[in-house]
């Protein structure tokens, strides 16, 4: 991989990012002419002078009181000292702070989830590839079609309702004390894993279907191969074949989608956390959306954005890495 | 002048009747394929629900005062029970809540389809900073987070279909533009096309005229598909409360279905109800996208494999690798047959 290519892929991200940030900063000011009206509705028994100073007031407090021009060159400010604005909520949390106590709990659902679909997904992607046109095959396309109609929010109310009312298997609702109880003590761990079932068992069926239907196309499109031929005259065994030759070539797709999943980490459970009352990400996005909680909202979108970005280059230099025409193209 | 008139209509009458005979052979070729005549039957159910619904519910769920006792079980005259918070009868929610999805799947798919099918070609055929603007915004909408953008937009500019559907457009286009703008990349360099340059034609006149027909099957099948997912987004969206609060739609009777104790109490059929009909809407528009991509181009049967993995990439100059891998079977030379595979 020659040394231009990683940087000019690098800069490429940061002035993607600087395009996000921008975005970011200028989409609520285009929508909402004054977040603290937004967030204090005027009460009933206020006075028009009351409530004016206490807006004034709120306005000064989060900096909202100077031109957009030096509010926007305070948020870039902020932005390089790590500050990602200050919260309306009670007590007036930092943003940073709030996405470092939530991040976790999102983290612990969404990469348990991409690691299950990812490993059973290649098994049966394989199997599927190798016995091809087979019964094997077919359930799994029927299965492909059927899941991709089946939105993830639905299966997890199916078995919220199946599993958690009916057979009372795993609870239907996280625990609330799940977050506050928690202390790395193996039985603390065990009550996480128990609340965790229901929403990792109803995101990953999706997963690994998808990335099962992935790999099976993945791994036919390289038998087709004139490599995968001469392999086979050679002599080789039909294993040998699959796992030393066809396999290794497939990665290169699904590396490609791997990298989309993991840009989706963070911001990919929100309707599945809402559900199941998961105290992550996902709820304290939603959250601050119902309470018009803008500094928070937007620090919440730029976090999942910035992260998407790194997940997208992470994926284009293990890319190239793997594939050195991809370096050879970009030189034309 | 009034010749002139007459000829212009009888040759808009001509066309109109050409679009009509197309569609029409069109829906017979889909009705012919065992796996599009199930789609094409479902669409139809769909439709015929959407547009006849008020004749088709027993009740009208937008109606207060015809509203029965609450959380009764299914039975003949409630197909499938009541609801428990508000006592609607939730078939006639379940055949009105079609129109949402129909109208919302569909408006948003077209319009979407449009947009990117004009900057794909755009991109792909004009080339130099037009293909620069594009795919540099193409690769900034890739990267913000879809479902948490649409959640602040609609909190930012009001919540209503219509802001959804625009939402949807604005962000949905690029991915369309991608693969509309990588098969025009191999189009460009066919003979046909470099013909039609040497012949002195204009941009437009081969943009219009060479490169359109080309890749129009991809844009028709990439609608359908498009339309199958705005579906379940919308669902999504609804579920989450951020669709018209005062419509009924199938996202919003879940979530209704979800706080109104339906899990509690046992009421199933108040989940699955919604549910199938949003399977059947997504699976359906599916099952057409897929068949349309055979019945409209048969070569494209021997690629369809390495099509559809490449069509979700996230990669831009991949764009030209999947070009370069699909060229054989696109320009038509001679690919090995499916038996012949190993």
């Amino acid at each position: 991989m020659q040394k231009s290519f990683i940087i000019k892929r690098i800069l490429y991200a940061f002035f993607i990012f600087l395009i996000v940030m921008t975005l970011n900063f200028f989409i609520p000011r285009i929508g909402v002419s004054d977040p603290a009206e937004r967030y204090y509705p005027p009460q009933g028994n206020m006075t028009e002078i009351e409530y004016e100073i206490i807006k004034q007031v709120t306005r000064e407090q989060y900096g909202f009181d100077v031109s957009t021009v030096q509010q926007f060159i305070n948020y870039v400010d902020g932005l390089l000292h790590g500050d990602l604005g200050t919260s309306f909520q009670p007590g007036n949390p930092k943003v940073s702070h709030l996405i470092a106590e939530r991040l976790p709990w999102t983290l612990v659902l969404s990469v348990t989830n991409l690691i299950i679909s990812l490993f059973i997904g290649l098994i049966i992607g394989t199997i599927a590839a190798w016995k091809r046109g087979r019964w094997q095959d077919t359930t799994l396309l029927n299965l492909s079609t059927i899941s991709t109609a089946l939105p993830a929010f639905f299966i997890a109310l199916i078995l919220s309702f199946y599993l958690g009312f009916e057979k009372e298997l795993f609870p239907a609702y996280t625990n609330p004390n799940m977050v506050s109880q928690f202390d790395w003590s193996w039985e603390s761990i065990k009550v996480v894993m128990y609340n965790a079932a229901l929403p990792i068992i109803s995101m990953s069926i999706g997963g690994i279907i998808g990335y099962g239907q992935g790999t099976r196309n993945a791994v036919i499109a390289v038998t087709n191969e004139d490599f995968i031929l001469t392999a086979r005259a050679k002599g080789l065994s039909r294993n040998q074949v699959i796992f030393k030759h066809t396999l290794r070539n497939a990665m290169l797709p699904i590396v490609t989608s791997l990298g989309m999943s993991i840009s989706g980490l963070i911001g990919g459970a929100v309707i599945i956390e809402q559900i199941f009352n998961w105290n992550g990400m996902g709820t304290l996005f939603l959250n601050a959306n119902n309470t018009n909680d803008y500094p928070l909202m937007m620090g919440v979108m730029l976090f999942m954005s910035a992260f998407a970005i790194v997940a997208n280059l992470v994926t284009e230099l293990c890319y190239s890495l793997l594939d050195p025409r991809v370096t050879v193209g970009e030189r034309r | 002048m009034k010749i002139k008139m007459k000829k212009i209509g009888i040759t808009i009458g001509k066309k109109i009747i050409a679009i009509f005979k197309g569609v029409g052979r069109f829906i017979a070729k889909l009705w012919r394929h065992p796996k599009g005549r199930i789609g094409l039957i479902i669409v139809t159910i769909l439709i015929v629900s959407a547009v006849f619904a008020p004749l088709i519910a027993p009740f009208d769920p937008y109606d207060v005062t015809q509203r029965a006792q609450k959380g009764l079980s299914p039975s003949w005259n409630h197909l499938l029970g009541t609801t428990i918070t508000t006592g609607q009868d939730i078939f006639s929610m379940l055949i009105y809540g079609t129109r949402v999805s129909l109208a919302v799947g569909l408006i948003t798919g077209i319009t979407l389809a449009f947009l990117g099918a004009i900057m794909g070609i755009i991109a792909g055929y004009v080339g130099g900073i037009p293909d620069t603007l594009i795919m540099r915004t193409v690769d900034v909408m890739l990267v913000i987070p879809t479902l948490p953008l649409t959640i602040v937009l609609t909190n930012l500019f009001g919540k209503s279909y219509l802001m959804i559907i625009f939402i949807f457009v604005l962000f949905g286009w690029t991915g369309m533009a991608r693969v509309i703008r990588s098969l025009v990349l191999v189009l460009k360099n066919a003979n046909y096309v470099k013909a039609a340059e040497l012949a002195g034609a204009s941009r437009w006149h081969i943009m219009i005229k060479h490169i359109l027909p080309g890749v129009s099957h991809l844009i028709i099948m990439n609608t359908a598909l498009t339309c199958a997912g705005i579906m379940v987004a919308e669902a999504g969206l609804s579920f989450l409360g951020l669709g018209d609060p005062t419509a009924i739609s199938w996202g919003k009777m879940l979530a209704e279905a979800q706080s109104g104790g339906a899990l509690l109490f046992g009421h199933w059929w108040w989940i699955i109800a919604p549910g199938i009909g949003i399977f059947l809407s997504v699976f359906s528009f599916m099952r057409i996208g897929l068949v349309m991509e055979e019945v409209l181009n048969p070569r494209m049967k021997q690629s369809s494999n390495i099509y559809k993995i490449f069509k979700n990439l996230n990669n831009q100059y991949l764009d030209e690798v999947f070009a370069g891998m699909d060229e054989k079977a696109i320009l038509g030379i001679q690919t090995t047959k499916e038996g012949e595979r190993v």
